[in-house]
C-alpha cells in the first residue's frame, strides 16, 4: 500500500520535472530571471552607495560583507521562494480539479508532488549559482555546518512559501483572480523579510513589530546562518517557524474544506 | 487625418468603457488591485527613505533627489499599469491560443488594437500617490517653472519609451510557444529602469543605455528637470524611440509571417 503511494508520488514528480523543463527558456526567465535581475540592482546599489561615498560601514555591514549578504540572499530567494502555484487558480476556476475530486491522488499531492520536483530544479539551479560565485571569487571561504544548516532552514522556509503560495491559490474558489494576492505577498515579503535591505537597517520600532511575523525568517535569517553570523536563538527559529507552517497548513485545511462547498465545477 | 484621431478616439473611449463596465463586476478585485499599487509604491519610497536614514547622499544625490527619482518613476508605471501593462499579457494569450486571428480581422491598426485595448481602472483611480509624491518633492527641490512645464510630457517621454521597448521585446511571444517568461523579463527591466543610471557601472551600464535603453527612461528626464543643460539624454531617449519603432515595424511582419493561428 505504502510502496503503491510512493510510486504515484514518484510518477508525479518525474512528469511534473518533464513539464517544467519542457520550455526551458519560459522556466529561466520565470523562475530564475526575476531572482538574478533583482541580485543585480542591489549588487548595484549597494557597490554604488559603497564606492560612491566612501562610506566603511553601514549598520556594521562593510561592502563586501554586503555584497555576501546580498549573494546569499540571491541563494535564499532561489531555494524558497521561486515557486508561484500560477496554475493552481486556474485549476480550481476552470474546474479543472473536478477529476483530482475521484482520483486515487488528491489534488494536495498532486500538487505537493509538482513543487518537490520544483524543489528539485531550483537544487541543481542553486548548485550551479554557487559554483558560479566561488569561480569569480565573490564568495571564498565556506563553512559547511553553515551551509548545510542554511539549506535545510531555506528548504523548510520554501514550504512555508509553498504552503502560503497554495492557500492563496485556494482564493480562486472566491475570487476570479488571485495573482493580486500573490503579488501582494511577495512585495510585503520582499521589504520586510530583509530581501532588498539587511534588516539591521530598519527602524528599530519596525523590527520589534517584524519578530512576531514570518517575514524576518524568510531571507534575513537563512542568509544570517550560510553567513554564520545569525546571533539569534536558532532554535527559537525553528520553533516559530514551524509554527506558522502549522497555522498556515490548518488554514489550507479550512479554506479547502469551505472553498469546495463553493465549487462548481465549470464546464462539467 | 482628422477623421482618423476621431475614429481612434472613438474606439479607445468604447475600450475604456468596457475596461470599467468589467472593471466594476469584480469589485473585490478592483479593491485588491489597488492595495497591491499601494503596497507596492510604500516599499519602493519605504526603501529609499530606510535607506537614507543611513547614508547621507548616494552618489551626488540627496533624500530629496534621489525619492524625486523614484516618484517619477512610480508617475510613469503609474500610467503604464493604467494603460498598458494588462495588453501585454492578453497578447501572449491571444498569440497562443488563435485569438490574434480576430484581432488582425479588424478595420483597426492591428498594433493599437493589440496594445492600447486593455486598461486597468483600478491603478488609474489610484494616481494620488505617485504623482502627490512626485509634487512634493518637486517643491521641496524648488523646480523652476520650466521643470513643472515640462514634467508631465516627460512622464509621457518615459512611458512611451518603456512601451516601445516592451513592445519590441514581445514581438519574441510569436516564437516562444510559452510567453509568460517574456512577460516576467519586461518586469525585470522595469525593476532596472526604477534605479537612476548612475548606480550601474561598467558593461552593465552600457548595454542598459546603448543597446537594451531602460536607464533612459527615468534618469534622462530628472537629470533634465534637476539640471536643464542636461538635455542630452532626452534627444538620446528620441533616438532610442526612433530605432524602437524601426525594429518594431521589422519584427511585426516576421513575426506574424511565424504566426502560426492556433486552431484555426
Amino acid at each position: 500500500m505504502a510502496s503503491a503511494q510512493l510510486a504515484k508520488w514518484w510518477a508525479t514528480i518525474r512528469i511534473s520535472w518533464n513539464k517544467q523543463l519542457s520550455y526551458k527558456l519560459n522556466f529561466l526567465l520565470l523562475v530564475i530571471g526575476p531572482s538574478v535581475v533583482f541580485f543585480f540592482v542591489k549588487y548595484s546599489l549597494w557597490t554604488a552607495i559603497f564606492r560612491l561615498e566612501g562610506i566603511g560601514k553601514i549598520q556594521g555591514y562593510d561592502l563586501s560583507n554586503m555584497l555576501r549578504y546580498q549573494i546569499w540572499s540571491l541563494i535564499v530567494a532561489l531555494v524558497a521562494q521561486g515557486y508561484n502555484s500560477m496554475n493552481l487558480a486556474e485549476d480550481i476556476r476552470m474546474g479543472r480539479i473536478s477529476a483530482y475530486l475521484i482520483y486515487p491522488f488528491d489534488f494536495w499531492s498532486f500538487q505537493t508532488a509538482g513543487f518537490i520536483s520544483f524543489q528539485g530544479l531550483q537544487l541543481v539551479t542553486v548548485s550551479v549559482t554557487l559554483l558560479f560565485m566561488f569561480g569569480l571569487g565573490f564568495l571564498q571561504h565556506l563553512h559547511v555546518p553553515d551551509l548545510l544548516s542554511g539549506l535545510a532552514f531555506s528548504l523548510v522556509v520554501s514550504f512555508f512559501w509553498y504552503q502560503v503560495s497554495y492557500l492563496i491559490g485556494l482564493a480562486a474558489f472566491w475570487l476570479e483572480e488571485t495573482w493580486v494576492l500573490r503579488v501582494m505577498f511577495i512585495t510585503i515579503s520582499q521589504f520586510f523579510s530583509g530581501a532588498i535591505l539587511p534588516l539591521e537597517v530598519y527602524p528599530k520600532y519596525l523590527l520589534n513589530i517584524l519578530a512576531w511575523t514570518p517575514f524576518p525568517y524568510l531571507t534575513y535569517t537563512p542568509v544570517k546562518i550560510f553567513m554564520g553570523e545569525y546571533t539569534g536563538s536558532l532554535s527559537q527559529a525553528w520553533i516559530t517557524l514551524l509554527a506558522w507552517m502549522v497555522v498556515v497548513g490548518l488554514l489550507n485545511r479550512l479554506v479547502w474544506q469551505r472553498g469546495l462547498r463553493l465549487y462548481t465545477a465549470a464546464g462539467m | 487625418m482628422l477623421r482618423e484621431i476621431r475614429h481612434y478616439t472613438g474606439v479607445y473611449l468604447r475600450f475604456m468603457s468596457t475596461c470599467f463596465a468589467a472593471a466594476s463586476t469584480y469589485r473585490l478585485h478592483f479593491m485588491l488591485l489597488i492595495i497591491m499599487d499601494q503596497l507596492f509604491y510604500l516599499s519602493m519610497l519605504g526603501s529609499v527613505d530606510f535607506l537614507y536614514n543611513n547614508v547621507p547622499k548616494i552618489g551626488d544625490w540627496g533624500r530629496d533627489r534621489f525619492m524625486f527619482f523614484v516618484a517619477f518613476s512610480l508617475a510613469i508605471d503609474h500610467l503604464h499599469m493604467s494603460f498598458i501593462s494588462e495588453s501585454f499579457w492578453e497578447f501572449s494569450y491571444d498569440i497562443r491560443t488563435g485569438k490574434l486571428d480576430f484581432i488582425l480581422l479588424r478595420p483597426l491598426n492591428t498594433l493599437f488594437s493589440v496594445f492600447a485595448r486593455q486598461i486597468r481602472p483600478a491603478t488609474l483611480v489610484n494616481f494620488v500617490t505617485p504623482w502627490g509624491v512626485l509634487i512634493y518633492f518637486g517643491l521641496r527641490l524648488s523646480l523652476d517653472v520650466w521643470a513643472w512645464v515640462s514634467m508631465f510630457p516627460l512622464v509621457i517621454l518615459g512611458l512611451l519609451l518603456l512601451t516601445s521597448i516592451e513592445i519590441l521585446l514581445s514581438m519574441l511571444m510569436f516564437w516562444t510557444v510559452e510567453s509568460m517568461g517574456i512577460n516576467f523579463l519586461r518586469i525585470q527591466l522595469q525593476t532596472i529602469s526604477r534605479w537612476p543610471d548612475f548606480i550601474y557601472q561598467g558593461f552593465a551600464k552600457r548595454f542598459f543605455t546603448l543597446v537594451m535603453p531602460v536607464l533612459l527612461i527615468g534618469s534622462a528626464p530628472v537629470y533634465f528637470l534637476l539640471d536643464h543643460s542636461r538635455w542630452a539624454g532626452l534627444i538620446a531617449m528620441g533616438a532610442a524611440l526612433l530605432m524602437s519603432w524601426l525594429l518594431i515595424a521589422f519584427f511585426w511582419r516576421l513575426g506574424l509571417k511565424a504566426y502560426e493561428s492556433a486552431s484555426s
